[in-house]
């Protein structure tokens, strides 16, 4: 026991020393020039050349690093700010005027300028001047700003942005689209937004929060805020298939957005059925065919195709069509079918239902006939010759035999 | 024709005065009186409960206690017409007045037509007082007012009722001249109308079973061939014919004169998407050929009296 402990002495200890005469070797590696001068401070702005457009502010780190030995206090001041920006250089929570640095230690600072709104494109150079407090380092460093103004920028520059991820929709005539839009602020400011939908003649354009039901016309934004809208377009009745524009516009004060949506119609399917009578009766004798004629009229804005007829009839009655199925209508067009209803031969006398459901492959129409069956006459006929015979027969006999 | 009105009206005279007919007429106005009013109370009674359309046919349709008025009719209507002729030639053949009759200046066929077309007027006094009362009492204690097609299909109800009964009248004077004795003639005629009005129907569900097997074990295809067979032998008793004919026309929801109807549940369904009364025309052609079979059985049976009774010998004795 007693040696092993020893060993495991002997072993950390080895380690302990090689960790040791290590340290300094990378500490050397890494300091590059020997033994450290008694002072030496640097100012190192983090870019020292910036390119971006007009309205933006630039904020960026401004680096003082200490590689001497000493603790120093250094003032800093910008002494050349462009005309039309303002500079500053701040923390995360003040704005400074001097910073204290340790030896061998780094501080990071945040230079920030902010250009006015007229600043237009250009070079704006700017200087940064670290003193310390005996004024033996005066350091100073220049930050060059381009400013490159286009088109896209200026459009930035509003102070809001418009998004959406899906532009355009497609749907039948009679749908509602919704579109998400979302609404990006860049004022540094609360502000409220007002908003302003413009569509084709007739159409609704409304806005809602996501996921509420309610309608609103303007919005609250905090700075730098972002917010996910709903844009609920509903066309006008009996629109056209087609390609209908919608502008969608924020706007407070100067900030202002636009945004183009688009929504393609791809027409409704409906059809109408009646007979132009209006009908909706007809009489019929069992086992005798009875015929009734009808129309099915497109009144959707998209062409319907293949509509077949289904019918509810009571059990051995026959329906057939004529034609039996219709291959297209256009909208507005209007198609004649004859319906041919043959009750069962021992139908009972009474008032029948039959139900024809006219079936597109996109939309369906029921049609409900009433059907009265009624007593075949022939028997009465039959009737009254057998008793006209009987009647006869009997005044044969009279003559025959009577007056005795 | 001077000869058949006084024939009639002798006729007639008797029969008013007769003490038979007037216990006859009794007792059918009674049991009619009663069950219109048993029904009259019923229908009363279920106001509020249901909204009958037909609610002045119900009373000749509904069951007061045991049957309809309609069904009354038809089993003891026919007593009616027996009683009336059963000894209408063999009476005056007997008491030896046909022959004083024939001596006057009368001819033969007078006096059977007379006979006949008398009790048919009695008949028709009868059964049309019956009817009028009941509507004066249903009036009275249902309080509708009767409507124009209602009052159109009871009075079809008593032609037709008044063609039956006038069928078993021709039964009755056919048996009066077939037999010399009135007794007999009265009880063939009683054994014809109970064979008729009971057997053939009982007889027929018997055959069926023969034919056909027993009405347990059938499938519905079956059953309705049977049903539809026991139907086309009971159609043979004019009690049958009568009934069916006075049911569908006394209730405009029927929509046929059988009891029995084959029909698929899409049928049903069909059918009571609209179920409304049948029109009156419709109801007439339904029934139709009942009507005509009754009329044509009961002018051959006069026919079949009247040519006996001109063939036969006609002795005092």
């Amino acid at each position: 026991m007693k040696r092993r402990i020893g060993f495991g002495g002997i072993a950390i200890t080895l380690l302990v020393f090689l960790l040791s005469a290590a340290a300094p070797a990378f500490a050397a590696e890494k300091s590059d020039a020997g033994p450290k001068p008694e002072r030496l401070l640097v100012l190192a702005p983090e870019y020292p050349g910036i390119i971006s457009t007009p309205g933006k502010e630039i904020s960026m780190d401004l680096n003082l690093i200490n590689r001497g030995r000493t603790d120093e206090l250094v003032d800093l001041k910008v002494t050349q700010t462009p005309p039309g920006w303002k500079a500053k250089i701040k923390t995360y929570r003040y704005t400074v005027s001097g910073v204290h640095v340790p030896a061998d230690d780094k501080r990071s600072l945040t230079f920030e300028a902010v250009p006015d709104k007229e600043t237009g494109p250009g070079e704006y150079a700017f200087q940064v001047e670290a003193v310390t407090r005996d004024g033996r380092f005066r350091l100073s460093q220049k930050i060059v700003i381009t400013l490159q103004g286009d088109q896209e920028a200026k459009e930035q520059d509003t102070g809001v942005k418009l998004t959406t991820s899906y532009p355009v929709i497609r749907g039948p005539s009679d749908a509602t689209f919704e579109f998400s839009v979302e609404v990006d602020s860049r004022l540094d400011k609360e502000a409220v937004f007002d908003l302003f939908g413009q569509g084709p003649k007739g159409w609704e354009v409304n806005f809602k929060p996501s996921y509420e039901t309610k309608f609103i016309s303007s919005l609250r934004l905090k700075a730098n805020q972002s917010q996910s809208i709903a844009v609920q377009v509903k066309p006008a009745p009996n629109q056209p298939a087609g390609e209908y524009p919608i502008a969608v516009r924020v706007a407070s004060g100067d900030a202002k957005a636009e945004a183009n949506l688009t929504v393609v119609l791809t027409g409704t399917y409906e059809i109408e059925a009646g007979t132009t009578s209006g009908l909706l009766s007809l009489e019929a004798r069992p086992g005798k065919a009875a015929n009734v004629s009808f129309y099915v009229k497109n009144t959707g804005s998209a062409p319907n195709t293949n509509i077949r007829f289904m019918t509810f009839k009571p059990e051995n009655w026959k329906v057939e069509f004529k034609p039996e199925k219709i291959d297209a209508i256009e909208p507005g067009a209007l198609k004649q079918v004859e319906m041919i209803v043959t009750p069962y031969e021992e139908a009972l006398v009474g008032d029948y239902s039959v139900a024809v459901k006219i079936d597109g492959e996109k939309t369906s129409r029921n049609l409900e006939f009433r059907v009265s069956v009624k007593a075949s006459a022939a028997w009465a006929w039959v009737g009254i010759a057998i008793i006209v015979a009987v009647i006869a027969g009997l005044l044969f006999l009279f003559r025959k035999l009577g007056r005795r | 024709m001077n000869g058949l009105a006084a024939i009639v009206r002798k006729e007639l005279a008797d029969h008013f005065s007769s003490y038979r007919f007037v216990i006859l007429f009794a007792l059918i106005a009674m049991v009619s009186l009663i069950t219109a009013y048993m029904v009259g109370l019923r229908i009363r009674g279920a106001e509020g409960e249901l909204k009958p359309q037909f609610v002045f046919l119900m009373i000749f349709a509904e069951r007061g206690a045991m049957f309809s008025l309609v069904e009354f009719v038809a089993f003891f209507g026919p007593l009616v017409g027996l009683v009336l002729g059963f000894d209408a030639i063999n009476r005056e053949r007997n008491e030896g007045t046909l022959s004083k009759i024939l001596a006057q200046p009368i001819f033969r066929d007078v006096v059977i037509n007379g006979k006949f077309l008398a009790g048919v007027i009695m008949i028709a006094v009868l059964l049309t007082a019956i009817v009028l009362v009941i509507t004066g009492l249903g009036l009275a204690v249902v309080g509708v007012v009767p409507g124009p097609e209602e009052l159109l299909r009871v009075a079809v109800y008593l032609v037709v009722s008044i063609v039956y009964v006038a069928l078993w009248l021709g039964v009755a004077i056919l048996f009066s001249i077939l037999f010399r004795s009135t007794a007999t003639s009265a009880l063939a005629s009683l054994a014809v109308w109970i064979f008729f009005s009971f057997f053939v129907t009982i007889g027929a569900s018997i055959l069926a079973n023969a034919l056909l097997g027993q009405a347990t074990d059938l499938r519905p295809e079956q059953a309705m061939r049977k049903i539809a067979a026991v139907r086309q032998v009971a159609l043979v008793s004019p009690m049958e014919l009568y009934s069916e004919a006075t049911a569908t026309v006394i209730d405009p929801m029927r929509r046929s004169a059988r009891s029995f109807i084959p029909g698929g549940p899409l049928e049903a369904l069909s059918m009571t998407r609209f179920s409304g009364p049948l029109a009156f025309g419709q109801s007439l052609l339904v029934v139709m050929p009942h009507i005509i079979t009754l009329l044509a059985v009961t002018v051959v049976c006069f026919a079949i009296s009247y040519t006996v009774f001109m063939r036969q010998e006609i002795r005092s004795l």
